[in-house]
């Protein structure tokens, strides 16, 4: 009986283990979920009213337990009018169906009641607001109306530009930023990965491990010593030199003296090397033997077999590689913060003016403006919802390219499944 | 054809034999370019240590206390990894122990995307979570956090004291089961002792190493998960099953032969996820305060050398003293885990050659 | 009349073989005093034989008498095995295939290779069978679509495949595949065919097919024949040479080596006494 009990609790326990994993995982995934839609779902504007009679109003920013936080007209200067109240002292509470929010250019909110005439008398009154749209009425729809705005505002956070640290400031520059950065690494990573990888395929011998184990130990190298290494050889040392020599005018503002698209995707191509290399060796030592020795009969060279015949044929372990390298690049903000991630780039790194690409400009990119919102926003109710917005859109990339690319690693084994016959 | 005075007639029509000189030519630039590719990345590997090697310039005179502040870094990092080490080794060797040795075929091949995607979940969102939401929780919660870490595996212990026998023949999908029941408890004690709170363990700051712990021990568990079960199913079975003939129970032959036999796996896995841990940088800026206080208490904050770097580097000038301690710090945490690495593969070596060797029956 | 080759003078253990030959029976291939190694073992001992031009020749023996290694020198896909070594000559037309200055790919293209089991690229059957031409600079697309044609009728595949040329060469049966392997070597327009069992993984009907393609390609093609199928040999082959433990143990006529063997060992072999 004995055995048997600390056998059962044995296999509960080890059980239980994956249990919580399980929750813990699902649990964080339905909480970012959840924080990263509300940020973007409009609130209502309620009215609470106090003891002695005075009233507040304006929109729930948070609500922690016995105390919540209402936001009100912003006036002077955004961030500067929270006004926090105890849920005891509370008399009375509405959501008045009058009640209209204004949100101006510079991220800064209204509220008022009364129809479209009070809105534009509350505007006039307020020296220097520019409305960024037109008053809502949010209170005075339904579900659907609702959802609409959420669409809208969905719609505006990830098109529109960060102009002002807005609740809803748009997340496109930091998108176009994370974009070019891993396109441009890409262009970088994917060859010398292949290289490698054909190398390792093709050569045995004392070369060959060490390169293999340079590969697995670069792989355990913590992402920070990357950031590192691209500030001091590549920014101070190389970016240096190249400012000297080539920039010699603009100095001393740098060119490539400073962090930039081009320092920041050569980091993260080294960083994202070993994951390319271990794909693409995996993908090629899959093809069966048989391919190698019938195109060798046919008189075909190495070099041609394995241009013509094998990497083709080991695609899907390529893009395999290519999927996993840009969803590491995605998610490591600490070299960027060494090597040119900004908050606030003036310009994207991509443009209409000759040469389109600028690979010494300042970026910014989508896990650094999660850091960003939530450690340095001067208005933390403002910046914490946006940092969940915007880890929200960056889980959703990352998971989607990690199942895509467990899908084609699936493929891949179903493909040579049929090829060994 | 040369030699042959057969009258042969190929089958091509219009064959231009691609010149053989421009064939080895191509041939030999493709070899030049592998091996060009493959230079390359054995260079970086060199670059890295050396750089920083040099970049401290050991000749000059490192400013005033830099050693003290490079030990309070060091402790710093040690602290985080510790108390995330706590969390994720259990959870991480356990869940590999189920994997390997009690599930279904089918359960494992559902779970391992679950902790892919884990392991996918980009640190900064970790530690957003951990800095936004978890950190005011914790902050009045503390009992409640230590009553979980009791209260699970005790109800657990006790399920499985009252109803292991009926589960017995459904254990390949177990935590299926068990992970409502896990998540229950937590609704019920969360619910039942949060407004309950007595002051009686207040962290002198919400941003401490036990909410480090906890989302860095999140983050650790699927590479260690990952390493355990794969150690584990290099076991072959059929040592189970001859302690089962024996008439061992499961478990037994599981803690006696499996286990050990695994351990270098085992071990393998432990340094892969302390490398892990000492070297992250997110979580841990988000989350820790940055303090540079050298208290061992688990609820004070801490500094890591790897905030540190991130922190203080942009500001640093080369060659300055700040710099050069900065870049002092970081060939410690790169010899750091570059030693638990190397240590970590020899182990797995070790255990892939005792593999390979038979039996000898 | 018999042709005695025998060995030259600076190749130690060296015993003439006496080879019968019909007379003014051309030779495509010979091969005088090959010796291979793997490493340190020894898997053939001084094989000395030629093949006739435009004839089946079969090489039968036990299993691991060397037969496939034999044929692994003659196309030098030996080569890539980092521990072999090669000694004794082959003449193809006169000229050796191991000189110095010999080009590899150019060899494997004179004298080319089907395998057991069939291995189709994981391409259309159009792009398997155009892969060689490719190699060879062809690029015209009227060039390479006669070439993959002729190819194609030449092993009787082209009424079965010219509507799907396009899907994936993985989709046809087994003898398809094997005779689209063949059609793949015959497009690089070789002199001759290495035949490593090639009917060993196809069921009774296919191979009786097979058979009969091998007729048709003998008219033009020189062909060396792996098989432990006596029957086939029989069946198929003009010439036979025995090889036993990496040696050539008789080399003849097909009819007269198996119905009247000159060796014991040869005839215990075919007699059944051993495998």
């Amino acid at each position: 009986m004995k055995r048997t009990a600390s056998g059962d609790a044995a296999l509960w326990a080890c059980a239980g283990a994956a249990a919580t994993c399980l929750v813990a995982i699902v649990a964080l995934l339905v909480w970012l979920g959840a924080a990263g839609l509300s940020a973007l779902w409009p609130a209502p504007i309620v009215e609470i009213g106090f003891a002695d009679g005075h009233a507040v109003l304006g929109e729930m920013a948070e609500r922690r337990g016995d105390t919540l936080v209402i936001r009100g007209s912003e006036r002077e200067r955004a961030g500067g009018s929270y006004v926090r109240v105890d849920a005891h002292a509370i008399v009375s509470r509405s959501e008045p169906r009058d009640a209209f929010a204004i949100t101006l250019h510079d991220g800064r909110r209204l509220f008022g009641r009364g129809d479209v005439a009070a809105a534009a008398a509350l505007l006039r009154s307020i020296p220097n607001a520019e409305p960024a749209g037109v008053a809502e009425w949010p209170n005075a729809h339904g579900f659907f109306h609702r959802t609409a705005m959420f669409l809208r505002d969905a719609g505006r956070f990830l098109a529109g530009s960060t102009m002002a640290p807005s609740l809803t400031g748009g997340a496109f520059p930091a998108l176009v930023g994370t974009v070019t950065l891993v396109f441009l690494m890409s262009l970088i990573v994917m060859p010398f990965g292949i290289a490698t990888a054909v190398y390792l395929h093709e050569r045995r011998g004392f070369a060959a491990g060490l390169v293999r184990s340079a590969i697995a130990n670069l792989a355990g190298v913590p992402s920070i010593v990357y950031g590192v290494l691209g500030l001091g050889l590549f920014v101070h040392g190389i970016g240096a030199d190249v400012d000297r020599w080539f920039f010699a005018d603009r100095l001393p503002v740098p060119t490539f003296g400073s962090g930039g698209l081009l320092w920041a995707a050569l980091t993260l191509a080294l960083l994202t090397l070993p994951v390319v290399v271990v794909s693409v060796e995996e993908g090629l030592g899959r093809i069966p033997p048989g391919l190698l020795a019938g195109s060798l009969a046919l008189g075909a060279t190495r070099g041609e077999t394995m241009w013509r015949l094998l990497l083709p044929a080991a695609r899907p372990a390529l893009l395999t590689g290519l999927i996993l390298a840009i969803a590491r690049a995605a998610g490591a903000v600490a070299p960027l913060m060494l090597v040119g991630v900004v908050r606030l780039a003036p310009a994207l790194p991509v443009d209409g003016a000759f040469p389109f690409l600028h690979p010494s400009r300042q970026f910014m990119h989508l896990g650094f403006s999660v850091y960003d919102a939530a450690l340095a926003s001067p208005d933390a109710l403002r910046g914490i919802p946006r940092a969940y917005a915007c880890a929200l859109l960056l889980v959703i990339v990352v998971v989607a390219l990690n199942l895509a690319a467990i899908v084609l690693r699936n493929r891949l084994r179903e493909r040579y499944r049929v090829l060994e016959g | 054809m040369p030699g042959n005075p057969v009258t042969y007639t190929p089958l091509l029509t219009g064959v231009r034999n691609a010149s053989v000189v421009e064939r080895r030519r191509r041939e030999r630039v493709g070899n030049a370019l592998v091996l060009a590719g493959a230079a390359v990345v054995l260079l970086a590997l060199l670059v890295i240590p050396l750089f920083l090697g040099a970049s401290i310039l050991a000749w000059l005179p490192l400013p005033d206390g830099a050693w003290s502040r490079l030990g309070i870094l060091f402790a710093g990092s040690a602290k985080a990894a510790v108390c995330a080490l706590v969390l994720a080794v259990p959870l991480g060797l356990a869940a590999a122990i189920f994997s390997a040795q009690f599930a279904t075929p089918g359960f494992r091949s559902a779970f391992k995307p679950v902790l892919e995607i884990l392991e996918a979940i980009p640190t900064v969102v970790l530690g957003l979570v951990a800095f936004a939401t978890l950190a005011p929780w914790l902050k009045a919660n503390v009992v409640t956090l230590l009553a979980l870490i009791v209260a699970i595996p005790a109800l657990l212990l006790a399920g499985a004291l009252a109803f292991g026998g009926a589960f017995r023949r459904q254990a390949g999908w177990l935590p299926l089961w068990l992970a409502p029941v896990v998540f229950a408890i937590v609704v019920a004690v969360v619910a039942g002792l949060g407004p309950h709170q007595t002051d009686a363990i207040v962290p002198p700051t919400p941003w401490n190493a036990v909410l480090v712990g906890l989302a860095l021990g999140l983050a650790a568990i699927p590479m260690i998960f990952s390493v355990a079960e794969d150690a584990l199913m290099q076991m072959p079975s059929t040592h189970v099953q001859a302690a089962l003939a024996l008439g061992a129970t499961r478990w037994q032959a599981i803690h006696s032969i499996v286990l050990p036999a695994a351990r270098p796996g085992l071990i393998a896995a432990f340094a892969l996820g302390a490398s892990r841990c000492l070297g992250e940088t997110m979580i841990v800026l988000m989350a820790s305060g940055n303090t540079p206080v050298g208290d061992p208490n688990p609820l004070a904050g801490l500094r890591s050398i790897s905030a540190e770097l991130a922190l203080g580097l942009p500001e640093a000038a080369p060659p300055g003293g700040a710099y050069r301690m900065l870049m002092l710090a970081a060939l410690v945490l790169f010899v750091l885990t570059f030693v638990l690495n190397l240590l970590a593969e020899r182990a797995r070596a070790h255990l892939r050659r005792a593999q390979a060797t038979p039996v000898i029956a | 009349m018999a042709t005695t080759m025998t060995a030259p003078d600076n190749v130690p253990g060296t015993t003439a073989v006496t080879v019968e030959l019909p007379a003014g029976v051309e030779i495509a291939l010979e091969l005088r005093a090959l010796s291979l190694w793997y490493g340190a073992r020894q898997a053939l001992d001084a094989v000395g034989f030629g093949v006739p031009a435009r004839k089946i020749t079969a090489l039968i023996g036990p299993s691991a008498s060397g037969k496939s290694s034999l044929l692994r020198c003659l196309n030098r896909l030996n080569d890539e095995l980092p521990e072999c070594r090669v000694e004794g000559e082959v003449l193809l037309g006169g000229t050796s295939i191991y000189a110095k200055d010999a080009i590899v790919h150019e060899v494997r293209r004179r004298i080319g290779m089907v395998f057991q089991k069939p291995n189709p690229f994981p391409l259309s059957v159009y792009e398997n069978v155009a892969y060689g031409p490719r190699l060879l600079g062809v690029k015209g697309r009227r060039e390479l679509d006669a070439s993959v044609e002729g190819a194609l009728k030449a092993v009787r595949l082209w009424d079965e495949v010219s509507a799907r040329l396009d899907d994936s060469a993985l989709a046809l049966s087994l003898g398809q595949q094997q005779r689209l392997v063949i059609a793949r070597a015959l497009a690089v327009g070789p002199e001759i065919l290495l035949m490593d069992e090639p009917a060993s993984a196809l069921d009774p009907a296919a191979t009786l097919r097979f058979e009969e393609l091998l007729h048709e390609l003998a008219q033009r093609y020189t062909v060396l024949l792996v098989t432990h199928n006596m029957q086939q040999a029989a069946r198929v082959s003009d010439y036979v040479a025995f090889l036993h433990q990496g040696r050539l143990v008789e080399f003849g006529d097909t009819d007269a080596l198996l119905t009247n063997p000159r060796e014991r060992l040869t005839e215990d072999y075919i007699t059944g006494r051993y495998a």
